[in-house]
């Protein structure tokens, strides 16, 4: 449009992102900025790094080292299954069904929180449905090895939306594969792992690296989930953020800030990485 | 590339399926039976344990107040992020790497860090601790959801045109979004609004921590009952889920109807 040329018009249409760039500022930017600042001030607002030397607790240590491991084992783990599950949806010949196996990983992502824990509870509890089948029909105790309370328990909810989201993200990528590539390499006497080594995982590289990062970000934020599973039991940084908020004894504001802004400065990493993941992979989309 | 299916390839699937209906499947029928804890199947089937939550006093209030979030943040999406979409495509093309950026934000900021961040500064009346507050952080939270379709949307109509034409005949820019822009991309601003409905609507996350007991949403009552009572957290799971559904399902019969975006995804085959 020819606005754009003329410096005097560009400004007014600036101000069209007034309100909304407003709002972000108000609800969004200022309050991590002010959180930022808090976390390097002590109690009198001076500069201090004592918020940082508090949450060297080993307490804390432990629970970032909890949600980085529980981040990375679901993130692989669901790369890992989304990566053949998506394959395998997406070689199908039906493409209503297809359809369907798509809409319901669109549904099942997004069930996550409170309802998908409590559901979890009701099949693999102390009394759940799985638990006492397996005890009563195969002779399998599964408690007290296996717990839903617990870190597996953990790793085995967060699953459930890791892997719809991985099929949704991968799905395209094999879109990106082309027939041509394949019918080439295949004249030329490749075999199907020699196309696969050399020709489709090196292409859908990034798109995995993209879904790695995503997945572990999904996880690292998440705490409803979590939360309603284990209650204190399980030590997450998600978990003890909510404890600095909620005002649990022993926790102080100051570590909460510390804690929020290295969660940040993690996320920001996962983020960027999959900004650039993903400009790579779509360069193959078209 | 296609040959037929193979045992692997089924197998697989079926696993896949499995794992995402049992748990959901079985929250149903938790939730209408009588008794569950010794059979494959339930002894028998009642409806007693929504009789109990129906009638439990904060039933009513929690679901008030979750529709009244997350109603909010549609109306708020739809004021200011589907005209700032629209803005930045036509008059502003070079903004969009920052909207871009503060659409992607959202996604690396968790939950609980927004809540004790908005916390934090405004801890003052009114806001302090208040449902507007926790509106505001639930449309920061959703924005993402909403700018998605409606920026896909307005990719795919040629809104240069439409905008010009509109502007020749003499419409103002409040015309020409309402009546011209609106209705085309319409499958978007749908799809859009139902993606915050629903996300909204299950948040636990910023409710808990920023309005907590003063202002109680359903999934705050549903966690409560996941400690006090089963039966009646399954009934309230169910109607949770079938929240997520309805909007999940109007969603694909929304886009279905604009265009075919699973078979976009797939490519033309």
């Amino acid at each position: 449009m020819s606005s754009v040329r003329h410096p005097r018009k560009n400004l007014s249409a600036w101000a069209g992102l007034i309100p909304f760039l407003a709002f972000c500022l108000v609800f969004e930017i200022i309050p991590v900025l002010v959180l930022f600042l808090g976390s390097f001030t002590d109690k009198q607002g001076a500069f201090s790094l004592s918020n940082y030397e508090k949450i060297s607790a080993p307490i804390y240590i432990r629970s970032f080292w909890n949600s980085i491991q529980i981040s990375a084992i679901t993130a692989i783990l669901g790369a890992i299954l989304g990566l053949l599950i998506g394959y395998a949806i997406f070689q199908l010949r039906s493409t209503r069904l297809r359809e369907i196996l798509l809409a319901l990983s669109d549904v099942t992502t997004n069930f996550a929180g409170a309802p998908l824990a409590f559901a979890f509870i009701v099949i693999l509890g102390s009394n759940g449905v799985i638990t006492l089948a397996f005890e009563q029909y195969l002779g399998l105790k599964l408690y007290p090895a296996f717990s839903i309370y617990s870190y597996s328990g953990l790793i085995l909810a967060y699953l459930y939306f890791q892997l719809p989201l991985m099929i949704l993200l991968i799905i395209p990528a094999f879109a990106g594969l082309r027939r041509e590539w394949w019918e080439s390499a295949h004249n030329l006497g490749a075999t199907s792992l020699q196309y696969w080594r050399r020709i489709g995982l090196p292409i859908l590289t990034p798109s995995l690296i993209a879904g790695v990062v995503l997945l572990f970000a999904n996880a690292f934020g998440a705490y409803a989930t979590a939360w309603t599973l284990g209650g204190s039991n399980i030590t997450l940084i998600t978990i003890q953020i909510a404890f600095t908020v909620t005002g649990e004894v022993l926790h102080d504001p100051g570590a909460g800030n510390a804690m929020a802004v290295i969660s940040l400065l993690i996320m920001s990493v996962c983020i960027a990485i999959y900004h650039v993941a993903n400009n790579r992979a779509r360069r193959w989309a078209k | 590339m296609r040959q037929r299916h193979s045992i692997f390839q089924i197998l697989l699937i079926g696993l896949f399926v499995t794992y995402m209906l049992i748990p959901i499947i079985a929250t149903y029928v938790f939730s209408v039976a009588t008794k569950w804890d010794a059979s494959i199947l339930p002894e028998g089937y009642t409806l007693e344990w929504y009789q109990i939550a129906f009638e439990h006093p904060y039933f009513s209030i929690t679901l008030t107040n979750s529709f009244i979030v997350s109603f909010s943040a549609v109306i708020a999406g739809l004021l200011f992020i589907v005209p700032t979409t629209y803005w930045v495509h036509t008059r502003l093309p070079s903004a969009k790497p920052l909207l871009d950026m503060l659409m992607i934000l959202p996604f690396g900021i968790p939950a609980v860090v927004l809540a004790l961040a908005l916390i934090r500064v405004y801890n003052f009346a009114p806001l302090a601790r208040s449902p507007l507050l926790l509106i505001s952080g639930c449309v920061i939270f959703s924005m993402p959801f909403m700018y998605r379709p409606v920026s896909n949307s307005l990719m795919a109509i040629d809104v240069h045109t439409l905008t010009e034409s509109a502007l020749n005949l003499g419409a103002n820019t409040l015309q020409i979004l309402v009546r011209v822009i609106a209705p085309n991309i319409l499958p978007g601003i749908l799809s859009g609004s139902l993606l915050v409905f629903a996300t909204v609507f299950a948040e636990f996350t910023l409710a808990n921590l920023i309005t907590g007991a003063s202002f109680k949403t359903f999934p705050i009552l549903l966690v409560e009952f996941t400690k006090q009572d089963g039966r009646v957290a399954a009934a309230l799971s169910v109607i949770s889920f079938t929240v997520a559904w309805i909007a999940s399902l109007a969603i694909l019969w929304v886009s279905g109807r604009g265009r075919k975006p699973m078979e976009e995804a797939l490519g033309a085959r």
